[in-house]
């Protein structure tokens, strides 16, 4: 019986203790890629970003997604993937117009993925 | 990852109060809840197995939470009675020193046909060849039965009002002799909660609401 209550107990436990640091790491990593993203935009804003600004917010992509997906399912980071990639193609390319387009769509994504896996009632149903 | 165990709280929560609701006649020998959790643990170990975009964390964390949630039903079990009740259920006596009970056949969603079923499964061919018999909470058939057990294999001729044309047939008992014999009983074929015959003609009938009777009947039928 106390054997019983204490594996339940401390199952419990570790699990509430992962909940809270699974919503903080993903929230922190989003946040990160987010304000990377911003200032992409306004350099796009500008007409100043350039080949290496793209290559180093996709690199930083790239590693955070390694850990990501353990946590996440793989599809959304598929869909941002697909729109990162698309953004720098653009920018190589000098196509600031359209690349702007993409990485707010981007700057959207990473705003509301991180809610999609926090713990609200009409995430839970 | 909170998110996944509280979805699968919700499903848990919702199949055991189905598995409830719908009586002992669909769980087997298990308790509803080990039933609820064998049938989430199969799917739920399957899920991020079959599908590589669902990270395996989720089906860990989902079963994680099913074995929290077994062990706190488990002792919840223990602890409370009343709630041991509202969980596993308790056991219905179906039948009594006055016959089968229509009231605790149908508050499992059983019929008569089905606690003949399961009174064959136990070792008993006829309904009065127990003083009582229950079905336990897990959906198991025990009984008490008589020093002495009839041996014959008897047909059920009406289940709850309705006549059973096929076993009619087998008995060679045609729907006039039932019509009047049923008369004779100064009753309606409605009802009748359950009437069976056996090979020598030996009737066990049972009105709804009164003790059973043991009558006599001309059968013709060979089985």
């Amino acid at each position: 019986m106390v054997k019983a209550i204490i594996s339940t107990l401390a199952a419990l436990a570790v699990s509430i203790g992962f909940f809270i640091w699974t919503n903080g790491y993903l929230y922190k990593q989003f946040d990160e890629f987010h304000g990377a993203l911003e200032t992409l935009y306004d350099k796009i804003d500008d007409e100043t970003a350039t080949r290496e600004d793209a290559y180093s917010v996709k690199k930083m992509w790239e590693s955070k997604k390694r850990k990501l997906h353990i946590l996440i399912p793989h599809n959304d980071i598929s869909y941002l993937d697909y729109w990162l990639s698309e953004a720098c193609g653009l920018i190589y390319n000098s196509r600031y117009d359209l690349a702007l387009g993409k990485v707010e769509v981007l700057l959207r994504i990473t705003e509301s993925l991180p809610d999609a896996y926090s713990l609200k009632l009409e995430n839970v149903f | 990852m909170a998110l996944v165990f509280i979805r699968t709280a919700v499903i848990f929560i919702t199949l055991l109060a189905v598995m409830r609701i719908m009586g002992k006649s669909q769980i087997g020998e298990m308790q509803p809840f080990e039933f609820v959790i064998t049938l989430l643990i199969a799917e739920l170990a399957c899920i991020p197995m079959a599908d590589s975009s669902i990270p395996l964390l989720y089906g860990i964390v989902a079963i994680i939470a099913i074995f929290i949630l077994h062990q706190t039903v488990w002792l919840l079990d223990l602890w409370f009675m009343p709630l041991k009740t509202v969980i596993c259920g308790k056991p219905s006596l179906v039948i009594t020193r006055d016959g089968v009970d229509g009231y605790q056949l149908r508050k499992n969603n059983l019929d008569v046909s089905d606690l003949i079923e399961s009174m064959r499964t136990a070792g008993y061919f006829n309904l009065d060849d127990v003083y009582y018999g229950l079905f336990e909470a897990n959906g198991v058939f025990s009984a008490l039965p008589k020093e002495q057990l009839t041996h014959t294999l008897p047909v059920l001729l009406i289940d709850n009002g309705k006549a059973d044309r096929k076993n009619l047939k087998i008995a060679g008992i045609d729907e006039k002799y039932l019509q009047e014999f049923i008369a004779k009983q100064k009753t309606k074929l409605k009802n009748v909660l359950v009437m069976t015959v056996d090979s020598d003609g030996r009737v066990y009938f049972q009105q709804k609401g009164k003790p059973y009777k043991i009558l006599r009947a001309e059968v013709k039928g060979q089985w």
